[in-house]
This record gives structure tokens, C-alpha cells and sequence, in this order.
């Protein structure tokens, strides 16, 4: 706590101390999703056997299914979440705009699109496959986004916002195109589309850990200087933050997140863009906070997410990317409700 | 800039160049819109004159050649033209109406309403026919739902688009859904819908939605006023007796009407209702009463010549038009945007 404390100006009541209750709920939350997910679907298992399977003591089908499926499905799971809700909060914070989320940023769309003409032109057919073109597309996609919104050595944010929704809606259909040239390609790509964590084994986290790993660090690193970029640029650089590199690094931590998150899961929407604004109204406007609660609130929503599709149409189950869309949207608009004016 | 429109200009100077260049963009766009209307009655699989096309297209020649031009060419090129037209009004309407240059039937959910309804009724079994009906009933459908969410004692602007965005969200998964539900060949059928393409199109489809249309068109030539004064910002234009609220629900349902009719016709092709403001803003400068008529012919033109490239200039066949139009329109807009970020950056709330 003292440590805590130290890091925060003088005069100033520490914000995250008050804040520690939610942070500590919201840890519960998240381990009784993780729980849940290693327990829930179509075959149940009781939490006991969970525990005991974990530690090894347990053998048998039960075992086999958590250790074997639902284990790795929930450290995905974990991953893609955790990098998406961070990498939202970031990409709202360098572009000050509240709609900004990797998906307007066309790193999505990007991954989509590289994958797609992978299956099309090289004839590949599984997820661990695809990581790369996927890391590659989306990286690609978010550096041009990038590129197009750079403006004397800084990225001008509404540029950023312009230019990353007019590349996705042409990698979009760039991507539909694709699909409709070969029957192959649509029933390969059209699950990995969805965006889902089944049939995904643990070799498609270990090659984008490192720079999952990076991403996070940075967005750390970036968060208490977005306050101040909050104020505006001119603001921000009488304080003497370096906002051109700040919003360079924050940009590097976005691309880094969700183009590991995507490679994982393909494309999952509103996670990213609704992690914020669920965290926003409890922890306040403060990046400090904001960045690590999203670093909470991102992996809760996709577990939860990813529960509810398995529980949903038993013993089938729904792509975790079409559950969160689902659910997102309603919770997008009420907040839009609540929150604009 | 907004206030242009209706405040008594001071330079009449100006006045005659910006009339100028309305007339020159008018002119080569009904003069681009005629050549394009001949060249897709007179290429493809069956080539043949202008002349014998025209002849053709009124039941004049050879049977071969007017069924081919007036039952294959002449529809698909109306309901490019006709939907090109309402997407291009549509978007004009739009982003003016929130004042955001990002505003579009795309990113308000209307175009991912229609796709949602047309691929229901594909997965439905209902008949091709049917299917610009259910594009019309998801567009109101999404409509409904952005005015229900949003309403609040008013709508205001930001939360328009918050809602529009989650609107749309949510319809494209329900879509994603079905496409990744159905049987691979019911999906491609489903996906080339929800990409936009006027391939096929008949005259039953075309008579209705363009009937409608027309009308509509009509009526948002007509309420071009209100727009004007809605652009002098809220505050004024309430103290100049416009009831701002009901106003806007009315241009917004006009825009919305726009949309579905077009997505019933060629499906949510993109970027024609984006970027042809952009382009009119580009050309005429502050928007004139001209201004809505100039969106409709730039559309037009934009759609069907797009259509023209996926037809025959395309080495592959059968892509859907929404993929021309998306990387012809964006470059576009690229520019568009770069040449005029300043004044859009100082537009952002």
C-alpha cells in the first residue's frame, strides 16, 4: 500500500486506494468466469472434479475434458480478453474519441482479410496456421491506418479515426470478395470469421505471448501520460509530455494487443470498445486505473461471453465473436443512453 | 462554413463562381450518367451498336437483342442508377443531419438492418423476389431500433451514432450467425447479399423500390429548407421557429426510407452513401440548395459505372459491386480527407 501510495502527487487522496474494493471484485468475478468456463458446457463437470483435475489427482473423461479442452480454451480466453480490453482503452485514450476500439482502427478487418487470402491462395485449413497472417494482416492494416493519420511526426486522432474506418470497410469487402471467388475459402474462413475459442490448442497462444507480453508493458507504461493527452495536445505539451511519442508508443501497444488477440480468436468486436466504457463509470476517468481495470474487465467479458454461447444452444454451442456482438450492442447503446447528451 | 446556405452572401462574386461550378459538376454528371446508361445497354455477352440498343431498349429490332437489353441490361442498370441515387442523398442527408463526416446508412445499422432482413428470408426459403421486401423491413427495423434507444426528450447527435454503431453491431452478428449456420452454398448466396450487388435484378424489383423511391426523393428535395436551417446549429434554428427535435426524426426517417429502398434494390453496397457528400463538398463547396440533386446524380454515376467495372473490366467474375465501389470510393476519400482535415478535426465535439 505504501507503494501505492508513493507513486501518487502530494495533496492529492490516493485514487487507488479508494478504488480497491472494485479492483478486488472484479479480480472475484473474473476467477469465478474462469471457474465457470472450466466447469460449463456440453459436458458439465462439477467444480470439485475442476480442482482435482487441475492439480492432477483426478483421471477419467471429466478430467480429460478440463485439462485437455476447457484449459486451454480458458487461458486463451484470458489472453485475447486481457488484450483486448487494454488495447481498447489505449486506442480510446490516444485518440480521445470514445467510438475509437481496435476494430475502428482496422486491425479486425485487417487480420480478416490476411487470413482469407492465406485459405484462398495457400489452401491452409487450421487456426494455428493462421497466426501469422492474421498477426500480419492486422499489424499491416493498423500501421497504414497509422501512416494515413500521421501529420507533421504526430497522428492527428481524427485522422486516425477517419482513416482506420475507411480501410476496414475496404478490407471488408476486399475480404467478402475473397470468399465469394471459392467455395473452399468460404467454408474454411467463414467460422474463423466469427471469431471462437474452441478448437484452438495452446500453440496458437505461445508464438504471440512475447508480444502480448511487449503490448501490455507499453500500454502500462503510456496509461498515466494519457491523462494528461486527455487535456488535449497543447495542454498535454505545457505539461511536458511528449505527445507525438506517447501516442506512438500507444499506438505500437495497440497494434501489439489486438493483432496478438486476433491472431488467437479471429475477430472478436466490442470487447475492446466496451471494456472502457464499462470500467469508465466505476473507476473514473483516470488511465492509471482505467488501463488495469480493463486489464480485469476484458477477460471477464469475453469469458463470460464465451460461457454464455456454450451454455445457449447445448450441446452446439455459439461463437464467442457473435456473443459478444450480441450482447455488446445492447450494452453499447445503453451506455450511449446514459453517458452522451 | 454551415451558415452559407441561407445567410445573404456579401460577395456576389463568389456567388457566380460557386453557381458556375454547380452547373459545370450538374452538366458532366447527367452528361457521365447517359454515356454510362449506353454503354451498359450496349456491352457484354450479346455487344451491339448504341443505336441498335436505343432501338432496342423501345421494342424496335431484333427480338434477340430487346429481350436481352430490355429483360437483362435495362433493369440492372435502373436499379443501379436508382440506388446509387438514394444512397448518395441518403448519406448527404446523414452528414449534415449529424454534423459527422463519419455519418453514413452504414454506420447507423440501416444497411446492416437490410442485409439482416434479406438474408432472414433467404434463410426463410422465401423467393428471390421477396427478398428486396425483407431488405426494406430490416432497415426500418434497425431504424426503429436507433430511435428507440436513442430517443431520449430529443436526439442528440452523439448518441445518435453511439447507438447507430451498436445497432449495427448487433444486426451484422445476427447476419454473421446465419452465414456461419447455413449450408456453404446458402452462405455464399447470403454473403453476396450482404456485400451489395445489382446482378439479376427484375422489373418487379425494380418498379417498386424505384417507385418508392422517387417519392421519397421527392420529398427530401422538398424539406431541403429545414436541413439549411438545421445547419446553423441547434439553438438558432430553434429561435428561428423550427422545432429541431420532430425535424430531425423527420429527415432522418426520409434518410433511413433512402437507404432500405436502396439496400432492397443492391444490397448495403458501402461508400457510395459516404463518400459522394464528401465528393459533392469537394466540388460545390458549402452546401446550396443544389446540394441534395448534385448527391443523388454523383451516386448514380458512382454506382453504375461501378457496376460497369464489375461487369467487364474485372479479369474475375461474379464479385459483388460493394467491392468496387469500397476501393474506388476509398482512395477517394483518402484524399478528401487529407486535403480538408483541419476543418473536420474542428467539426469533432
Amino acid at each position: 500500500m505504501t507503494v501505492t501510495r508513493r507513486g501518487v502527487p502530494t495533496g492529492v487522496p490516493s485514487p487507488a486506494l479508494r478504488r480497491l474494493p472494485l479492483l478486488l471484485g472484479g479480480l472475484a468475478a473474473l476467477a469465478l468466469c474462469a471457474a465457470l468456463s472450466l466447469a460449463l458446457g456440453a459436458r458439465s463437470v462439477p467444480l470439485s472434479t475442476v480442482g482435482d483435475a487441475l492439480f492432477g489427482h483426478a483421471r477419467g473423461r471429466d478430467a480429460t475434458v478440463v485439462t485437455g479442452l476447457r484449459l486451454p480454451r480458458t487461458l486463451i480466453g484470458l489472453a485475447v480478453g486481457a488484450a483486448l480490453g487494454v488495447a481498447g482503452a489505449v486506442a480510446q485514450g490516444i485518440t480521445r474519441n470514445p467510438l475509437a476500439s481496435p476494430t475502428t482502427l482496422g486491425i479486425n478487418a485487417g487480420a480478416g482479410f490476411a487470413v482469407v487470402v492465406a485459405i484462398f491462395a495457400l489452401r491452409l485449413d487450421s487456426p494455428v496456421e493462421y497466426v501469422w497472417f492474421a498477426f500480419a494482416g492486422a499489424a499491416g492494416a493498423a500501421l497504414f491506418a497509422q501512416a494515413l493519420a500521421r501529420r507533421s511526426g504526430d497522428i492527428d486522432p481524427v485522422r486516425l479515426a477517419l482513416g482506420g474506418t475507411v480501410l476496414q470497410l475496404v478490407l471488408l469487402s476486399w475480404t467478402s470478395a475473397v470468399m465469394l471467388l471459392n467455395q473452399r475459402t468460404l467454408d474454411e474462413a467463414r467460422f474463423w470469421l466469427a471469431g471462437s475459442l474452441s478448437d484452438r490448442p495452446l500453440d496458437v497462444l505461445w508464438p504471440v505471448l512475447p508480444t502480448l507480453l511487449l503490448g501490455l508493458v507499453v500500454a502500462l507504461a503510456v496509461s498515466p501520460a494519457l491523462n494528461a493527452l486527455a487535456l488535449g495536445d497543447d495542454s498535454a505539451q505545457a505539461l511536458g509530455v511528449p505527445v507525438a511519442r506517447i501516442r506512438l508508443a500507444g499506438g505500437a501497444a495497440v497494434v501489439l494487443l489486438a493483432g496478438s488477440a486476433v491472431a488467437m480468436a479471429g475477430p472478436v468486436a466490442f470487447i475492446g470498445l466496451a471494456a472502457p466504457h464499462l470500467v469508465r463509470p466505476l473507476l473514473g476517468n483516470d488511465h492509471r486505473l482505467l488501463v488495469p481495470g480493463c486489464l480485469i474487465a476484458g477477460p471477464l467479458l469475453l469469458l463470460a461471453a464465451d460461457v454464455l454461447g456454450r451454455m445457449v444452444f447445448r450441446p452446439s454451442e455459439l461463437e464467442v465473436g457473435i456473443v459478444t456482438a450480441f450482447l455488446g450492442a445492447p450494452l453499447l447503446a445503453l451506455l450511449a443512453r446514459r453517458v452522451a447528451r | 462554413m454551415t451558415g452559407a446556405a441561407v445567410l445573404p452572401r456579401t460577395r456576389s462574386s463568389s456567388r457566380t463562381r460557386v453557381r458556375r461550378r454547380v452547373l459545370l459538376f450538374t452538366g458532366s454528371g447527367l452528361v457521365a450518367l447517359f454515356v454510362l446508361l449506353t454503354v451498359s445497354l450496349t456491352v457484354g455477352e450479346m455487344p451491339m451498336s448504341a443505336g441498335t440498343a436505343l432501338r432496342a431498349l423501345v421494342g424496335l429490332g431484333d427480338a434477340g437483342d430487346v429481350l436481352v437489353v430490355q429483360q437483362f441490361r435495362a433493369p440492372r442498370a435502373v436499379a443501379a442508377v436508382v440506388a446509387g441515387a438514394g444512397l448518395g442523398t441518403a448519406g448527404c442527408v446523414l452528414q449534415r443531419l449529424f454534423r459527422n463526416p463519419l455519418a453514413s446508412p452504414d454506420v447507423m445499422g440501416v444497411t446492416g438492418g437490410a442485409s439482416l432482413g434479406a438474408v432472414a428470408l433467404l434463410a426463410a426459403g422465401a423467393s428471390q423476389l421477396l427478398i428486396p421486401v425483407g431488405a426494406l423491413g430490416g432497415g426500418l427495423l434497425a431504424a426503429l431500433l436507433l430511435g428507440a434507444f436513442a430517443w431520449r426528450s430529443g436526439l442528440a447527435v452523439t448518441r445518435l451514432v453511439l447507438t447507430g454503431l451498436a445497432v449495427q453491431a448487433g444486426l451484422a452478428a445476427a447476419v454473421n450467425l446465419m452465414i456461419v449456420r447455413f449450408p456453404a452454398e446458402l452462405a455464399g448466396s447470403a454473403l453476396q447479399w450482404t456485400t451489395g450487388s445489382v446482378y439479376g435484378r427484375t422489373w418487379t424489383e425494380v418498379w417498386g423500390a424505384g417507385g418508392a423511391m422517387v417519392v421519397v426523393l421527392t420529398v427530401a428535395l422538398v424539406l431541403h429548407r429545414a436541413l439549411a436551417v438545421l445547419d446553423l446549429g441547434d439553438d438558432s434554428a430553434g429561435a428561428l421557429g423550427l422545432r429541431t427535435s420532430a425535424t430531425r426524426l423527420q429527415l432522418l426517417f426520409l434518410a433511413v426510407a433512402l437507404a432500405s429502398l436502396a439496400a432492397a434494390l443492391a444490397g448495403p453496397v458501402t461508400f457510395v452513401a459516404l463518400a459522394v457528400p464528401h465528393i459533392v463538398r469537394f466540388v460545390t463547396g458549402p452546401p446550396t440548395a443544389a446540394s441534395l440533386a448534385l448527391a443523388g446524380l454523383t451516386g448514380a454515376v458512382l454506382l453504375l459505372g461501378s457496376d460497369l467495372v464489375v461487369q467487364h473490366l474485372l479479369p474475375v467474375e461474379g464479385l459483388p459491386v460493394g467491392a468496387v465501389t469500397a476501393t474506388l470510393g476509398a482512395p477517394w476519400l483518402l484524399v478528401l480527407m487529407l486535403r480538408q482535415s483541419s476543418p473536420v478535426r474542428r467539426r469533432q465535439p
